[in-house]
């Protein structure tokens, strides 16, 4: 579960100045940053990404002075190093808590109720709806064929539109991204009202 | 290093773990700093959800898969939210198949204007006749996608845990039970009167497998009309059951066949059972 940060606000904003010296090019580069933090957490097996990306940045900004005089290189690449160090305490944790607790493994305690489900299709449906008629048609598209055949038709689909498959892929990606975020505040919407 | 040397093949081995440590550090390293690379792997992160979706991971790769995209509750809701936008596009397109059929007839047409210039008078007057034909289809057709789509987006609404909560005026019960081998008992059937506006049906589940969330599927029989409901959940009163409500202007005067399915933990297929019942008017 995320929590919050206490980063002082000096740190914070050495932080900002380490990663870029234009302040407003420096937040949104903390904005992605974190987001992109949260994915590797995610994709190291960690069950908590967004308290682990505000560990990170605990961690940064308590070393952030000193670090940024001798460190060479992209910053984000020191807070690479820095979650991947936790990513590793995280799985030594783990298998003290398996080997002395015999705990459960989290998908157990984690699946997900009907009543969520039913949510998202209905976020789902209102989403579709507010997006406009080409991004609409190209989702539709996409994701109109499955296994071998979606291939086929991804390939003809990106040749009708002139571009490579992979260009295709990443304009769906953005729109899909637009869709989930959608959803998500949706869902945000519908969670007090229960 | 730079983000050509990304292949699908190499991302979707990073993805299920299996890169060295060495590789991990390019690969994250490349993520972070490098929007391109960036928007690659996460291109091939939904690859490689979709083909977990569509069941076309081998068993091992299905493993290493649920243990980095399917632990926590966000993570799940990210696998039912792909769900639900392909199952959405599934049905659309399966329904527009055969609008796409014609068009396709028509471009034909078109190239063979070009191909024999000496038949063109005929032809474009053949042609236009041939437009306005599908024209009016198409338009009706239109129609019939509209009145299709809000009928199941009706469906959902009806059918969310909270709506079935509540009882509300002119609505009609029917219990039914499954249809097996050995069935030999009558049709139950439904009369729709004026004041119907609800029909709620009562499935009784008789496999011993439960799920926490069934798919239901309410077919015209000879009809080509299929409405899907993606969840709904059972009921344990005595009896483990499901209900399930249709508005009633979506039914017309026939037999109709029920098909729950079980939605296992993994979003995959479980048991069935299927049911039938009448309509009168």
């Amino acid at each position: 579960m995320a929590r919050d940060s206490a980063i002082p606000p000096e740190s914070f904003d050495e932080i900002l100045a380490w990663l870029n010296p234009d302040r407003d090019v420096a937040a949104q580069m903390y904005v992605q940053l974190r987001h992109d933090l949260a994915k590797l957490f995610m994709w190291g097996r960690c069950t908590d990404p967004e308290g682990m990306t505000d560990e990170t940045f605990d961690r940064v900004a308590k070393k952030v002075h000193e670090v940024r005089q001798s460190y060479q290189g992209d910053p984000r690449l020191y807070f690479r190093a820095v979650a991947n160090n936790l990513i590793k305490e995280n799985f030594k944790k783990i298998k003290t808590q398996v080997s002395l607790d015999d705990v459960d493994l989290p998908a157990q305690q984690t699946i997900e109720t009907a009543e969520e489900t039913a949510d998202i299709e209905e976020c789902l449906q209102s989403c579709l709806r507010k997006l406009d008629s080409e991004k609409r048609k190209l989702i539709l598209a996409y994701y109109a064929k499955e296994k071998q055949a979606k291939i086929d038709h991804r390939h003809e689909l990106a040749q009708r539109f002139g571009i490579s498959v992979e260009t295709l892929r990443v304009r769906v990606f953005r729109i899909r991204a637009s869709i989930e975020e959608c959803i998500e505040s949706c869902l945000k919407r519908k969670a007090p009202r229960k | 290093m730079k983000e050509e040397l990304l292949t699908d093949a190499l991302l979707r081995e990073f993805l299920l773990g299996k890169v060295d440590e060495e590789e991990r550090e390019r690969i994250e390293g490349l993520f972070l700093t490098d929007s391109q690379a960036r928007e690659r792997i996460l291109g091939a992160e939904q690859d490689l959800i979709e083909d977990y979706l569509e069941n076309s991971l081998t068993e091992e790769d299905k493993d290493l898969f649920f243990e980095r995209f399917g632990q926590t509750s966000a993570q799940q809701r990210q696998l039912q939210i792909n769900q639900s936008l392909k199952d959405w596009a599934l049905r659309e397109a399966a329904s527009t198949h055969t609008v796409s059929a014609k068009v396709s007839t028509l471009s034909r047409l078109r190239d063979l204007f070009r191909l024999r210039p000496a038949f063109v008078i005929p032809i474009v007057v053949t042609a236009m006749i041939v437009i306005a034909v599908v024209a009016v289809w198409l338009s009706s057709r239109r129609e019939q996608q509209d009145r299709y789509q809000a009928i199941e987006q009706e469906l959902v609404r009806l059918n969310t845990p909270s709506s079935l909560r509540e009882f509300p005026p002119n609505m009609s019960s029917l219990d039914l039970s499954p249809v097996t081998v050995r069935s030999v008992e009558q049709e139950s059937e439904i009369k729709k009167t004026a004041e119907t506006q609800l029909i709620e049906l009562r499935l009784p589940w008789t496999k011993r497998e439960h799920y926490s969330a069934y798919r239901a599927e309410v077919r015209l029989v000879g009809g080509d009309e299929l409405f899907t409901i993606p969840n709904v959940q059972a009921e344990d009163d005595g009896v483990y059951r499901i209900r399930m409500r249709l508005p009633a202007y979506s039914l017309r005067r026939g037999h109709y066949r029920v098909r729950l399915t079980g939605i296992t933990p993994d979003g995959g297929a479980g048991l069935t059972e299927e049911y039938t019942f009448a309509v009168n008017e």
